[in-house]
């Protein structure tokens, strides 16, 4: 019965062209967004080094009430529109537009070590992926470079769909996290990947609203986060650069 | 010169359904010119319910105090305030009291401050907090064009509910919207966006760790870089929850504090040491 699924499924999209595209798509979103991508991300941890510092994060679910909150109203819903906003200006070739976003997306980094988050991983990652995967279209911006905006447009070069990459970025940004947080703080592996399960549907929900905001519904409400990560800056000992 | 200083939309708006209510608008406007030391308005506009009083002070600042006459902000309010510091000048401006934001039908209050630095210029914008009662709605767009030799401070301070009357905000909206742009190019932008049940979500971590009141501070000059360790230095005689981060020739300081008493007390010897002189008068009362 297994095998008579499996045969079905594989006539249904496995040859077919509906299903090749789906692949093409998915393939390079998992190689930009795993841990291996010469980004650098596994430094970052988005000021949570100081929240497991203060006792904020301490068990499985104070750091999923802080990720949720980061993801629904803070970094995460930000950033999720300006991917979406990037992806349709580059899609659209309107470069002005473009770099608009870019200049937005680095002017509302809320501390030094919070613009080097975002700056380094965004150089980095147009780097990589210019020097890996090239596509028409896709050149380097002049300047600093805005993560979710050098993710965005090598989306839209590449004719990967907005509603799985924008999906895929910011699931990216919570994997990194939880990472981070099971080096950090007393969370075990097994924690750590079920805090990120519990999150997959509100990092969708998150995505699937940005598909429909602009940048006029850009907002944040993690005052508080934001005050840790000028806080981490003096903190004694530090595993992370944010 | 100042065409643009008032957008068609301020005062616009849905206005909620129901009897009409009366709107207040309030429109003020101050060019000041002539070096620090002698600096002295060159324009002034009042509209609606904003008065501009200029004290004396004996300082080397123009000092510029925003009035109200309507006596608070209600629902549906709008406001707009331009100010520019003409090349070399020094213009410092802030209230008389607290601002208090009232408990809202469904309008949304919004302030327009439009600040422009013109070259070798110093701009502080330093109004006492503003004081949100439960169900207010308060929207606010601060717009900064600065030469990149100038020296601007920015301060707001927000209080969640009358803390004198045990009240905390339960429900409301609060939308500020910073951006500063320097030689035309965007260096700051902040979005901060609370709404609905802004109570329960002050109480998370994340978001407001049980703070009854907030501040940020924001510094731009070209020594802003080397003033950072002075200014850390200046917060750990705090009492609430504060830090300062510099990059890209700007300061950033936010504080959280349970409620609006200490954190006055601390921004008032922060904001005073970090300009090396003492806060208008008006701060002391």
């Amino acid at each position: 019965m297994g095998t008579e699924r499996a045969a079905r499924g594989a006539r249904s999209s496995g040859p077919g062209e509906a299903g090749a595209i789906a692949a093409q798509a998915l393939l390079p979103l998992m190689a930009w967004l795993s841990p291996s991508y010469p980004v650098g991300a596994f430094a970052y941890s988005h000021g949570l080094e100081w929240a497991v510092e203060a006792g904020d994060v301490r068990d499985e679910a104070t750091l999923s009430a802080w990720l949720a909150d980061l993801v629904a109203r803070g970094a995460g819903r930000n950033d999720a529109i300006l991917f979406a906003a990037a992806y349709r200006a580059a899609q659209a070739g309107d470069r002005p537009a473009l770099e608009e976003i870019n200049a937005l997306a680095l002017a509302l980094a809320p501390s030094a070590e919070l613009y080097l988050e975002t700056a380094q991983q965004g150089r980095s990652f147009q780097d990589a992926t210019l020097a890996a995967w090239p596509a028409a279209g896709l050149d380097a911006l002049s300047g600093d470079v805005a993560y979710p905006v050098a993710v965005a447009r090598a989306a839209a070069a590449h004719g990967l769909p907005l509603d799985q990459a924008a999906p895929a970025y910011v699931f990216g940004f919570v994997q990194n996290l939880v990472s981070a947080a099971v080096r950090l703080a007393p969370i075990g592996q097994t924690t750590g990947t079920r805090v990120l399960s519990a999150l997959a549907p509100i990092v969708a929900e998150v995505a699937a609203r940005a598909l429909a905001q602009t940048l006029d519904d850009l907002g944040s409400a993690t005052f508080r986060a934001d005050l840790g990560s000028l806080r981490h800056e003096t903190q004694y000992t530090r595993l992370f650069r944010s | 010169m100042y065409a643009s200083a008032w957008p068609s939309d301020a005062g616009g708006g849905a206005v909620a359904a129901g009897p009409v209510r009366q709107r207040a608008v309030g429109r003020a406007l101050i060019a000041a010119t002539g070096p620090a030391g002698a600096t002295r308005p060159v324009r002034i506009a009042e509209g609606g319910s904003l008065r501009l009083r200029l004290p004396r002070t004996g300082a080397g600042w123009l000092e510029a105090v925003l009035i109200n006459t309507a006596g608070g902000t209600a629902c549906g309010d709008a406001y707009s305030i331009a100010a520019r510091a003409q090349a070399g000048a020094h213009l410092v401006l802030t209230t008389p009291a607290a601002e208090k934001v009232y408990r809202s039908d469904g309008a949304t209050a919004t302030v327009d401050a439009e600040l422009t630095l013109e070259a070798g210029s110093v701009l502080e914008w330093m109004p006492q907090e503003t004081i949100l009662y439960d169900a207010a709605r308060l929207s606010r767009r601060f717009r900064v064009e600065m030469a990149g030799d100038c020296s601007l401070t920015m301060v707001e301070a927000v209080a969640f509910g009358r803390a004198a009357h045990g009240e905390r905000m339960a429900s409301g909206l609060l939308n500020d919207r910073w951006t500063i742009r320097r030689d035309g190019r965007l260096i700051y932008a902040d979005a901060l966006r609370l709404e609905g049940m802004i109570g329960d979500d002050l109480a998370r971590p994340a978001i407001g760790g049980g703070a009854g009141a907030v501040a940020t501070i924001v510094h731009v000059s070209p020594d802003a870089g080397g003033r950072l360790e002075g200014l850390r230095g200046l917060l750990e005689t705090c009492s609430c929850e504060c830090g300062a981060s510099a990059w890209n020739g700007l300061i950033v300081a936010r504080f959280a504090a349970d409620g609006i008493g200490p954190l006055r007390r601390d921004l008032a010897r922060v904001l005073s040491g970090f300009r090396g002189a003492a806060l208008p008068r008006v701060w002391m009362s």
